[in-house]
């Protein structure tokens, strides 16, 4: 048997500061791992959960997902996550949102971030700038990585997997400069419930998507006793699918059990596939 | 429940766009450039997509008329299709639209009188042939009408054009507009349908077949005209009694004299798009059938599909003459 092994689900979480981090931290128990790293890497026990502290700015925000992408070996299933503060104008003060669309100096047209479904969280644009901002007129939400964020993540995964989450910590009433470590943290302490209930959808979206593309039961076990070449092996897999669907893992294995070839395996299963007849009335 | 509509900056002042909008008044609306910042981009997740799809309003540039591919039409020499929209509300496991786009959001076009335009010009160009017109290749053709209003708009122009025969092709149960107008003799209402237990599993999201038979019955007796589209025929476990069910019950309840035409045709999947669909759904009841790979095309076996389209020809013309039955081939 091989030693595949598919993880209940996967999260990624991209964060710049320490201190928004750190309940993140204490609420899903991820400890810095055990090796120097060139960006500040937790995970939990089970390899389920990850973050990084990617420091401010674009460049950091991208790098370090890159980075993180590789460093944890995350899937295309994986659900890609960044929380932290803005400046805003518009919403309220220590309150959180979720980004439904970026633009940026260089590309004011925009992208489009999905976001969870029937929820009743508020949404907002986001811009993301390469400097402080301190005139919020112009912009819904202000920050300094989520275009960047956003933009490697959508290149390790399909967008319903990606999230942006924000919370106000300054604006026209609440001077940027005001902001300090303990008032980031608290922020975000403040938010934690919702913070969680964001996080378990994309638990929850990771997990269903990394069902689905397991590979059948029996493909490794088949795999493992005749040789299979790349295209006999994506053969097998499509076939091993549908025949599961209908037919269990003891009867399989009895059928194939005489093959002495992987093409007589993929034979066998072709012809149990030819004589099924779609019983309607179990569906 | 649409939670987010996407609008295009440059129609977002369209009477259309704000006579759509009126009807999604929870949503929320964000301004775009092109639809196609939005729809089909790569890494979108179709399946995901389709569980809470959102809406973009867009402004249609071309190709509003095509030509309908070979094996589509009902006996006219040249046929053609529009869309005034794609993707559909409903999810149909054997529907090609689900390995058409990587997006499952709906786009709406608004600019309806650009379809007009273009229909026009190809009647004009046209003035010897026979001609149908087919709306609902790219989406279900009525679903959305309430939301819409397209199938109102354009039986005003086939209004004036009466020896152009419009087929609409749909699986909803809107009678409107039709229930409003007297009937028109170049209108034709074409419902697809397949065996109740089997669209129990397949039709997903769709009225019940038993709701579309009731209202096929109460436009019949209108005086519209019908088709009855068997497009694709399912093959499993006794599928002879069920598409028997089906037809006695369909030619027993609507009447025969409004039947313009019959279609049969065979599940077919291009070798791509059936890859891209049962990655989507591989879990798919439909997929443990008997199918295989036949020139690029899969199918079931050439003797199932003619056995199943010659059995359900029988029975249709025991109720029907020979010259309203047709064999859809693709």
């Amino acid at each position: 048997m091989s030693n595949f092994k598919i993880k209940k689900t996967s999260i990624r979480l991209v964060v710049a500061l320490k201190e928004e981090a750190q309940i993140i931290l204490d609420q899903f128990k991820l400890k810095a791992v055990n090796e120097k790293t060139i960006y500040p890497i937790y995970k939990n026990e089970e390899e389920t959960h990850w973050l990084i502290i990617s420091g401010i700015g674009r460049s950091n925000a991208a790098a370090s997902t890159a980075y993180l992408y590789s460093y944890s070996k995350a899937s295309k299933y994986t659900s890609w996550i960044n929380i932290g503060i803005a400046g805003s104008n518009k919403g309220n003060y220590g309150e959180l949102y979720l980004v439904d669309k970026i633009s940026t100096f260089q590309d004011k047209k925009g992208t489009y971030p999905s976001t969870m479904p029937k929820t009743t969280l508020p949404k907002m644009h986001l811009f993301t700038s390469d400097i402080p901002i301190v005139d919020y007129s112009d912009h819904e939400l202000i920050d300094m990585e989520g275009s960047a964020f956003f933009d490697i993540a959508s290149k390790l995964t399909s967008k319903e997997f990606i999230c942006l989450m924000k919370v106000i910590s300054d604006g026209p009433q609440n001077d940027i400069k005001d902001i300090t470590k303990s008032k980031i943290s608290n922020l975000i302490k403040k938010n934690l419930l919702k913070i969680i209930d964001v996080i378990s959808y994309y638990e929850t979206l990771s997990e269903e998507e990394l069902q689905i593309a397991e590979k059948p039961k029996l493909f490794f076990e088949i795999k493992s006793k005749w040789h299979f070449s790349a295209t006999q092996s994506y053969k097998l897999e499509t076939l091993l699918r549908r025949v599961e669907l209908f037919c269990n893992k003891k009867d399989i294995k009895e059928k194939i059990k005489p093959c002495r070839t992987s093409n007589s395996v993929i034979n066998v299963l072709n012809s149990k596939i030819k004589k099924n007849l779609v019983n309607w009335s179990e569906f | 429940m649409i939670e987010t509509i996407y609008v295009e900056e440059a129609i977002k002042n369209h009477p259309r766009t704000k006579f759509i909008l009126k009807k999604f008044k929870k949503s929320r609306i964000i301004l775009i450039n092109k639809y196609g910042e939005i729809f089909n981009k790569r890494n979108q997740n179709f399946r995901i997509q389709k569980a809470n799809p959102n809406l973009i309003l867009a402004h249609k540039k071309n190709g509003f008329v095509l030509p309908a591919p070979d094996g589509f039409g009902i006996g006219s020499s040249k046929n053609f299709y529009f869309s005034h929209m794609y993707n559909c509300i409903y999810d149909c496991r054997y529907c090609f639209l689900q390995g058409m786009y990587s997006s499952a959001n709906y786009v709406i076009f608004v600019n309806f009188e650009d379809f007009d335009i273009a229909l026009k010009k190809i009647i004009e160009n046209n003035k010897n042939s026979k001609l149908t017109f087919f709306s609902g290749y790219d989406c279900d053709s009525l679903a959305l009408e309430n939301v819409t209003g397209f199938a109102k708009h354009i039986l005003s122009f086939f209004k004036t054009h009466h020896q152009i025969e419009i087929e609409f092709r749909t699986k909803s149960i809107q009678k409107e507009p039709f229930i409003l107008m007297k009937p028109m003799n170049n209108v034709i209402l074409a419902y697809s349908l397949i065996p109740e237990l089997m669209a129990n599993s397949l039709d997903n999201k769709t009225p019940s077949i038993s709701k579309r038979i009731r209202v096929i019955s109460e436009l019949a007796s209108r005086g519209w005209k019908i088709g009855l589209r068997f497009d694709p025929l399912i093959h499993g476990k006794n599928w002879k009694e069920l598409y028997q069910e089906l037809l006695e019950n369909l030619y027993n309840t609507i009447s025969l004299d409004e039947i313009h035409s019959v279609s049969f045709g065979p599940l077919r999947f291009p070798k791509r798009m059936f890859k891209d669909i049962f990655k989507l759904y591989p879990n798919e009841p439909l997929f443990t059938s008997s199918l295989s790979a036949n020139n690029k095309i899969i199918s079931y076996d050439v003797e199932i599909e003619e056995e199943m389209t010659s059995f359900c020809k029988d029975i249709s013309l025991k109720y029907i003459k020979e010259d309203l039955i047709f064999k859809c081939s693709i």
